[in-house]
């Protein structure tokens, strides 16, 4: 309500027109000004002091201003501009016209510097930099979210302890003749039956030793132990007993395998690179051959493959060659065959989840050989989709407590999964996609899609991973796929909300969308379970609103509250229900659409706790969303959901939420409109007062409702007086209760309206009302950030642009609120110089505008303005020129405590340019202008152009006054 | 002081054909006068017998009397100063020689009973009062590349299957009731640069598998006068399958052969090395866990296994 800000102090300092007045000589009365002038230190200008005593006697006398004459002068040329400054450039055409009138003394902060834009090109720069390494990055990410995916327990059991899990110092030992014989009977393999337990910390802090102890090793030229203890940890992934650990694990022995993997890369890379004795011969390109390799580094990289060859245990070979396998790039041109050959190896590891997490660094070393095969990750995720069969068939006829652990199996080996498809659908054409669902066994046979079925887990990712033209051209099969699927491995109503949500991302035909979401709506028909319900409607709730498939709305609305009727609504189930309210508010764009729904109101009312806020906070904003609301229902409505919503908040800590939930309160109080009918309205602002005690931010909009409506009351063509002074009191009342740094504005706006509806005695009261609230503010903690007391200040010299226009009481003395205002500022020790400076200029401003024989404005007829009242009043302005003494000497002071060297310069300045627009020209004040001068010279830079037009001024100023010194000042 | 060999190539594999080079590298800190820098190159088999499959006065004697391959000394420079500091001395050295009538080249072999090795000796001889330099390297021998196999490898594979009723030796009552079947196929004869290569399906088993291993052993047989000495060893085994595996899935066998370990197939006069490999399929059982370490030739009850001949060839 910023708007019923009336005036302006800006207005005031230039918008008077006081054409024929010259002289106000007559007006004051002889005063004797008297400076005197000591400089302590004459050479150091810096350390000027000044000592001013005023006499009794000085003469002061106010300047006769013409305020639109100054506002002409002031005012910068007008232009009319070609183009609006926000709309964005059309061509360098327009470039080049803003160089021509390019203005070297008018800085355009709408118009960008040319550094801006050339400052975002590095980071474009950093961007392709980090494309580079997204590969690493991504694989990064995703071992994070595995180990989150599976919080670890405190303790780990183990089925056997592995002795480099023990703290021994014996591995160094063992000779490397004895490696092959040591293989051939691992005496720990049988050693430790029965489970162990080890804590994860322990655990894992071991497999950081061991890395540092494989690095150690491989720096002190003793490979063999690298390879040794590599190997060792290789074999860590075999005992899968530690389920949820296991991909833990897994990140951790990757980890150190992908850095022996490199150590190896950069060993061979080196050999081919350097001779023998450290000289480079040659440089590897990026994509370099293998006939570029010298004998001498493949004869190295052959050994390393030998060495790994002859480890005796299946899994560790198979992690090692994986680990090293971008180094079959040295030997071979098209390695492609060693990856085949692991796949194949695989199938040898009969434990479901060892080997589903083989597959898996498979999968990521696999991206290290820069080719694009995917023929054996289709064969991975062929192997799993057999293993998992395997696993499900065995669940139908064992207990329930081999089930939980084939569950626990599922669970792990679900990332696995989702990696390797995201690898496959990588970047992939529509004619390879059809290759790999011909390779997965999915599209052998269009018309015998009946007997085609795939796990449902392995479905859901690839579902999930499917581009969605071919989501959508095959929606028909996918949809059978997912009816043949069932298992135990995923829930099928997952997939058929999968499905539902990958439809929304492409536009279908519609009798294919119509057909697909009957075929669902029928299927889901058959659910018991309000969660799996809600689950599967959520996901087709946009499809059916988009196609305006009313009949289907109307069904899963009455679904849903059947539902929900039958056995009530558990906390699970609220975000999914949440999801479809929130999809069916933002489609529809009239509440009342919504409410008239047959299901809608019942539905609402199963609602509760946070999602009901969500809820409730939509339905909010939908009906804030129009310019007004004025029928008294939907008000009615709206004002309890908000209540709701209010009675919920958590005042604890400040979230998000709730500064969302208070705005769009506001809002909403914001936009009732009662029409004509302004007693309902302030009848309700007053409900809302008591309803929403703990919103201040409402308040606020509370204060600016009421004195809006108090001036829309008065400009109806009959004025009702007893309404508006009801509106006045009820912001009166109100303000209060808000918090003290807001109080001053809303004061000064309710005194600003209670004066245009011509109650002046309220006027005044609010006036004394604001500047007592200045006293409590210094008590606020945090309330002094630059920006506050920018508009702290900018609030009081708006305070005393609006003095001008408030008549005099004769009861009290006329300077009685200038005075009130300086001796309060002046008391409280928490107002800065600076603040003090703006402050006190303003007030002598004030005092002069009153001197003068016009006031500038006026606010409105009825209301006399102090030039009516006290025209011709000696007192009067007697009164005005010692207060402006007082302030003056207080002014001059204020300049010379401000510690800041920059800010004392421009503040002396402020001062003069004040003193020189206030006063007429005297010897006493000219002196002072001249120290005010020097200070802001010892302070600021010779070339500063504020010094500069000052001086200008000054001169301009006293012309008016022959022989004046301010001549001299011009350097 | 100090005197190092190294050979031109970091594999140190040549051939009879070839001439073997390298360097001679002596590190002193004073000049050393000598009386000449020598270089020795010799090659033997060594044979030895130990109990059990020799008698038992053969095992009193042990190392039967080694055959020579070869045996020749050059001088690489007469006696004279070697310079302070780091010195090099080239040197070749022609393997085999037209004229001599010398036993064949067999190839590098180490073995438990056999063993074919190929040594270069430096001496640098100080005279009487001080001790001579010399330093020793094994260097390694591939045949020629003119004697080898000049058809190609066969592409033969030896079709095999185990089940309970192939295995001669006793097995445990489940394994016998639930049986199993276990087939594939695996090549007879395999390249020293390449690997074993063939495949195996596990198409029944009632009792769970525990591991698939493949053993590779070496046959060595010495002449002992009218009888001959034979011993079986393990080389080296590799898991084909850790627990238990799908039905039906094909698993490949892949073994990467050992170097020095093996060599072509050998039969030679005075001895022989042969190699077969062996399929051991260890089923899930408690009484495995009791005997934690035994002999990989032993069969026992809870093992099914099928042992294959392999010749081991050198090839292009």
């Amino acid at each position: 309500m910023k708007q019923h800000a009336i005036h302006r102090q800006e207005l005031y300092l230039f918008s008077r027109n006081t054409e024929g007045q010259q002289n106000c000589g007559g007006l004051a009365s002889v005063v004797t000004l008297c400076i005197f002038l000591v400089q302590v230190s004459a050479k150091n200008r810096q350390n000027t002091e000044i000592l001013l005593l005023w006499l009794p006697n000085a003469s002061m006398e106010f300047r006769p201003r013409s305020y639109s004459a100054e506002y002409e002068s002031h005012a910068l040329p007008r232009v009319r501009a070609d183009t609006h400054p926000f709309c964005a450039p059309p061509a360098p055409l327009a470039q080049v016209g803003a160089v021509d009138c390019k203005n070297t003394d008018f800085f355009d902060p709408l118009r960008g510097t040319d550094n801006n834009a050339k400052a975002t090109s590095p980071d474009d720069y950093n961007l392709n930099e980090a494309y580079d390494h997204q590969p690493t990055k991504e694989w990064t990410s995703f071992r994070r979210l595995l180990m989150q995916k599976f919080p670890v327990s405190k303790m780990v059991s183990l089925s056997s302890m592995p002795d480099v899990l023990m703290r021994s110092g014996k591995l160094h030992e063992k000779s490397s003749t004895n490696i092959h014989l040591e293989e051939l009977d691992d005496p720990q393999k049988f050693a430790d039956e029965g489970v162990k337990t080890i804590t994860w910390q322990e655990y894992v802090s071991r497999l950081h030793e061991l890395k540092d102890e494989i690095t150690r090793s491989w720096l002190a030229e003793d490979r063999v132990t690298s390879l040794r203890l590599s190997i060792k940890v290789a074999k860590l992934l075999t005992d899968t007993s530690v389920c949820e650990f296991y991909p833990t694990l897994f990140v951790l022995v990757t980890d150190i395998m992908d850095m022996l993997g490199d150590l190896v890369w950069q060993r061979i890379k080196q050999k081919a690179e350097f001779t023998e004795d450290g000289d480079l011969c040659c440089n590897l390109a990026e994509n370099f051959e293998a006939s570029n390799i010298c004998a001498d580094a493949k004869e190295t990289c052959y050994n390393w493959f030998s060495k790994i060859g002859a480890v005796q245990e299946l899994l560790p070979r198979i992690y090692l060659e994986l680990a090293i396998l971008p180094c079959w790039r040295f030997l071979l041109d098209q390695p492609l065959g060693s990856l085949r050959r692991l796949v194949m190896m695989t199938r040898g590891l009969g434990d479901p989840v060892a080997s589903a997490y083989c597959r898996l660094y498979m999968a990521y070393r696999g991206q290290k050989l820069l080719s694009h095969d995917i023929g054996y990750l289709v064969t991975c995720v062929n192997d799993i989709r057999v293993i998992l069969m395997q696993i499900l068939s065995a669940n139908e006829r064992t207990h329930q407590n081999v089930k939980l652990i084939k569950n626990l199996q599922v669970s792990l080996m679900e990332p696995t999964i989702e990696y390797i498809m995201k690898c496959i659908f990588n970047g992939l054409s529509q004619r390879q996609v059809n290759e790999v669902l011909s390779e997965l066994g999915l599209m052998k046979n269009q018309q015998d899609l009946g007997t085609v079925s795939c796990v449902s887990i392995v479905l859901h990712h690839l579902l999930k991973e499917l581009p969605i033209e071919v989501v959508s051209s095959n929606v028909v099969q996918i949809l059978h796929l997912i009816e043949f699927s069932k298992d135990n491995s995923f829930d099928q109503h997952m997939n058929y909300r999968l499905l539902g949500f990958r439809l929304c991302e492409w536009k279908s035909p519609v009798e294919i969308v119509n057909a697909v979401v009957d075929k669902v709506i029928q299927v889901i028909a058959q659910y018991d379970s309000l969660d799996k319900y809600l689950k599967v409607v959520d996901a087709y709730a946009d499809l059916i609103l988009q196609n305006q498939m009313d009949e289907l709305l109307n069904t899963i609305l009455e679904g849903i509250s059947k539902r929900a009727r039958n056995k009530g609504v558990t906390e699970d189930e609220m975000p999914s229900l949440q999801s479809l309210l929130v999809k069916l508010l933002s489609h529809f764009k009239c509440l009342e659409d919504v409410f008239s729904l047959d299901w809608f109101p019942e539905i609402l009312n199963v609602m509760y706790g946070k999602p009901q806020d969500v809820v409730f906070l939509h339905i909010l904003d939908m009906a804030t969303r129009d310019s007004h609301i004025s029928d008294p229902m939907s008000i009615q409505l709206i004002f309890e959901i908000s209540r709701t919503l209010h009675d919920n908040m958590e005042f604890m800590n400040v979230k998000d939420d709730d500064s969302q939930v208070a705005h769009s309160i506001s809002r909403f109080v914001h936009m009732v409109d009662c029409g004509a009918e302004m007693e309902r309205h302030l009848a309700f602002l007053v409900d809302c007062r008591g309803a929403f005690g703990r919103l201040n931010e409402l308040k606020e909009t509370l204060v600016h409702s009421s004195n809006c409506l108090a001036i829309r009351a008065l400009k109806s063509a009959e004025k009702h007086l007893s309404f508006i002074k009801s509106c006045i009191t009820f912001s009166e009342v109100t303000i209060p209760s808000i918090s003290v740094q807001k109080q001053f504005d809303l004061f000064l706006e309710t005194a600003e309206v209670a004066l245009l509806g011509g109650l002046v005695s309220h006027t005044d009261g609010l006036i004394d009302s604001a500047i007592s609230c200045l006293h409590t503010l210094d008590i606020i903690d945090g309330f002094r950030t630059p920006a506050d007391v920018d508009r702290l200040v900018s609030s009081i010299r708006k305070l005393c642009g609006f003095l001008i226009m408030v008549p005099g009481n004769f009861s009290l003395p006329v300077t009685y609120f200038p005075n009130n205002l300086f001796t309060l500022i002046s008391s409280q020790s928490w107002f800065e110089p600076k603040m003090r400076t703006h402050v006190f200029s303003a007030i002598i401003l004030l005092l002069t505008t009153l001197s003068q024989k016009r006031l500038p404005y006026h606010a409105n007829t009825q209301i006399p303005g102090n030039d009516i009242l006290y025209y011709g009043n000696s007192t009067y302005n007697q009164e005005l020129v010692s207060l402006s003494k007082l302030v003056l000497e207080n002014l001059i002071s204020a300049v010379q405590q401000e510690p800041s060297q920059a800010a004392r310069g421009i503040m002396a300045l402020e001062a003069c340019n004040c003193i020189a627009s206030s006063f007429m020209v005297s010897k006493e004040l000219s002196s002072v202008c001249l120290s005010l001068i020097e200070t802001a010279k010892s302070c600021l830079s010779v070339q500063d152009r504020y010094l500069h037009s000052t001086i200008q001024h000054l001169n301009k100023q006293s012309t008016t006054f022959p022989g004046a010194m301010v001549s001299t000042f011009v350097s | 002081m100090s005197v190092v060999l190294k050979l031109s190539r970091p594999n140190r594999i040549y051939r009879p054909s070839e001439a073997l080079e390298g360097k001679i590298v002596v590190k002193a800190q004073s000049s050393i006068s000598h009386y000449g820098i020598r270089l020795n190159v010799k090659g033997s088999v060594n044979l030895q017998v130990r109990g059990g499959s020799a008698g038992v006065v053969e095992s009193l004697y042990g190392v039967i009397k080694p055959i020579p391959i070869l045996n020749r000394t050059i001088e690489v420079k007469p006696s004279g100063k070697i310079s302070p500091g780091t010195s090099e001395i080239p040197f070749s050295l022609n393997l085999s020689q037209q004229d001599e009538n010398s036993e064949r080249f067999y190839e590098t072999f180490h073995g438990a009973n056999i063993s074919i090795q190929y040594l270069v000796t430096v001496d640098i001889s100080r005279g009487y009062l001080h001790k001579s330099l010399s330093a020793t390297m094994e260097f390694i021998v591939e045949s020629n590349k003119a004697d080898l196999l000049q058809r190609p490898l066969s592409p033969e594979m030896v079709i095999f299957y185990i089940t309970q009723d192939t295995q001669r030796h006793p097995l445990l009552p489940e394994l016998k009731s639930g049986g199993f079947r276990i087939t594939g196929k695996l090549s007879t004869q395999c390249s020293l640069s390449g690997q074993i290569n063939g495949e195996l399906t596990v198409e029944t088993s009632a009792v769970p598998i525990h591991s698939i291993d493949l053993q590779l052993f070496r046959i060595e047989s010495i002449l002992l006068g009218e009888r001959i000495a034979t011993e079986t060893s393990l080389v080296q085994t590799t898991q084909i399958a850790d627990g238990d595996v799908c039905r039906n899935f094909t698993l490949p066998i892949y073994v990467v052969l050992p170097r020095l370990l093996t060599c072509p197939t050998t039969l030679a006069g005075p001895f022989s090395i042969e190699f077969k490999v062996a399929i051991v399929i260890s089923f899930q059982s408690e009484l495995s866990k009791m005997n934690k370490k035994s002999d990989p030739k032993t069969p026992r009850l809870w093992l099914a296994m099928e042992t294959l001949p392999l010749e081991l060839v050198r090839t292009k």
